[in-house]
């Protein structure tokens, strides 16, 4: 149970019981996502041959035309083999603070979320961990250059009221894109280290400003910074409450049990005149990655896939 | 749609009349908060009978009919866009006098 007290937050005590109780809860969740993890952000085993240099391993045939036209002179015409890069990371889990969290039951198992995924981060040691709490305005409830211990994430909790009016989404992407960028000046890194930056953003999904949000999450694949969006669609574990009487008997009934998800909910524009225009809501969801999460112990595994295809992606792309 | 900040809100439809009930459930549905009680009652067609001459529904959210627009009645009511409204529709039993506003 979630026991509020009013808009500031949870109380040092429950947040430190909720804490403790989800630690406990999903530690060994944890750990196998920590292993995954391990396995995505090792180092690229198979070396590359790269360029260019005086003596190498090998010609770059592409020198070579430049090598003759510039009577000899432009000689870098060598491809070594380079050694592995490590890897760090930057994350970011923003989680969703806005009254609709509270109102969907989704609360609780975005709580869970936020533990499952900060602790792994922070067991794997090969980077910085960062909370954002947003809704009308966004609070950075742990940086990146803290440590995140248990005693961190109660203090995180203890920040998170979920009564927060809007949901602005635009407003989050823009000012964490400022936090990430100051954070890879700030730079731990040292040299020869490739640094991810990731964004995982846990909500309940809905949001306005979606074409603005679309070319912020554009700017951010500029900067490299990859986001995520996880959803928690709480629609199987909250009751129905909707009232269909049916005349028809069981069949009709059967049909309203079945409880609308995310993947079902629709949008709708009228116009002045009562013209009306459908569409399933997540067709046109602004976010590129995203996955919809109903059971925390669904998260390690379909995270892990994702992000190992994603950062693929991102790689093979360089 | 690119012009100005659009705000949406979830609501879920419902009718104690057995006569102008929905076949299927269509579940939560995201309208703009702009809206008023004609563009409500033509979603409420839209959904009940989209090939037929339409009917007038008044409009009542949480128990109250809905004379303005969505976003003035939550202002009004202190409700944020944040909470899924229960809209329910009825027959309306005075035609509307402004038809014509359309
Ligand atoms: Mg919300």
């Amino acid at each position: 149970h979630v026991h509020l007290s009013d808009a500031s937050g949870l109380t040092p005590t429950t947040a430190r019981a909720l804490w403790l109780s989800h630690e406990a809860s999903t530690h060994s969740l944890s750990q196998q996502l920590t292993e995954s993890l391990r396995l995505i952000l090792a180092p690229t085993l198979a070396t590359k041959l790269r360029g260019d240099f005086r003596t190498g391993k090998r010609l770059n045939l592409k020198r070579i035309i430049p090598y003759i036209a510039s009577s000899y002179k432009r000689d870098k015409i060598w491809l070594r083999r380079s050694l592995p890069s490590k890897r760090s990371y930057q994350v970011m889990i923003a989680l969703d603070d806005s009254k609709s969290m509270a109102e969907s039951g989704a609360s609780n198992l975005a709580l869970k979320t936020l533990t499952l995924v900060a602790r792994s981060m922070a067991m794997l040691e090969v980077g910085e961990v960062a909370v954002t709490g947003f809704g009308d305005t966004v609070n950075v409830a742990h940086e990146f250059d803290k440590p995140f211990t248990s005693e961190a994430g109660m203090r995180v909790f203890e920040q998170f009221s979920f009564t927060q009016q809007k949901t602005d989404v635009r407003g989050l992407v823009h000012r964490s894109l400022d936090l990430f960028a100051d954070a890879r000046r700030r730079g731990s890194t040292s040299a020869g280290e490739d640094l991810w930056q990731l964004m995982l953003v846990v909500s309940d999904g809905i949001c306005d400003s979606h074409s603005e949000i679309q070319r912020l999450v554009r700017r951010a694949q500029e900067e490299r910074v990859m986001i995520v969006f996880v959803i928690i669609d709480s629609s199987v574990s909250v009751p129905t409450t909707t009232t269909a009487k049916q005349a028809d008997g069981g069949k009709a009934e059967a049909v309203a049990e079945e409880r609308k998800g995310i993947m079902d909910l629709q949008s709708v524009e009228i116009s002045a005149e009562g013209k009306v225009v459908r569409w399933k809501y997540m067709e046109r969801f602004p976010f590129r990655y995203f996955l919809v999460v109903r059971d925390v112990r669904e998260l390690p595994g379909v995270l892990s896939g994702a992000l190992r295809q994603w950062f693929g992606e991102v790689v093979g792309s360089v | 749609m690119e012009s100005k900040p659009e705000v949406k809100v979830p609501v879920r439809l419902s009718t104690r009349d057995p006569s102008i009930q929905l076949a299927q459930e269509p579940g939560t549905l995201l309208v703009q908060t702009t809206l008023r009680r004609p563009q409500l009652s033509a979603l409420v067609n839209n959904l009940l009978r989209p090939d037929e001459k339409p009917i007038p529904f008044d409009i009542l959210i949480n128990g109250q009919f809905l004379r303005t627009t969505i976003d003035e009645f939550l202002t009004k009511n202190g409700i944020s866009a944040e909470t899924t409204l229960d809209v329910e529709y009825t027959r309306a039993l005075v035609p509307p006098l402004n038809v014509t506003s359309f």
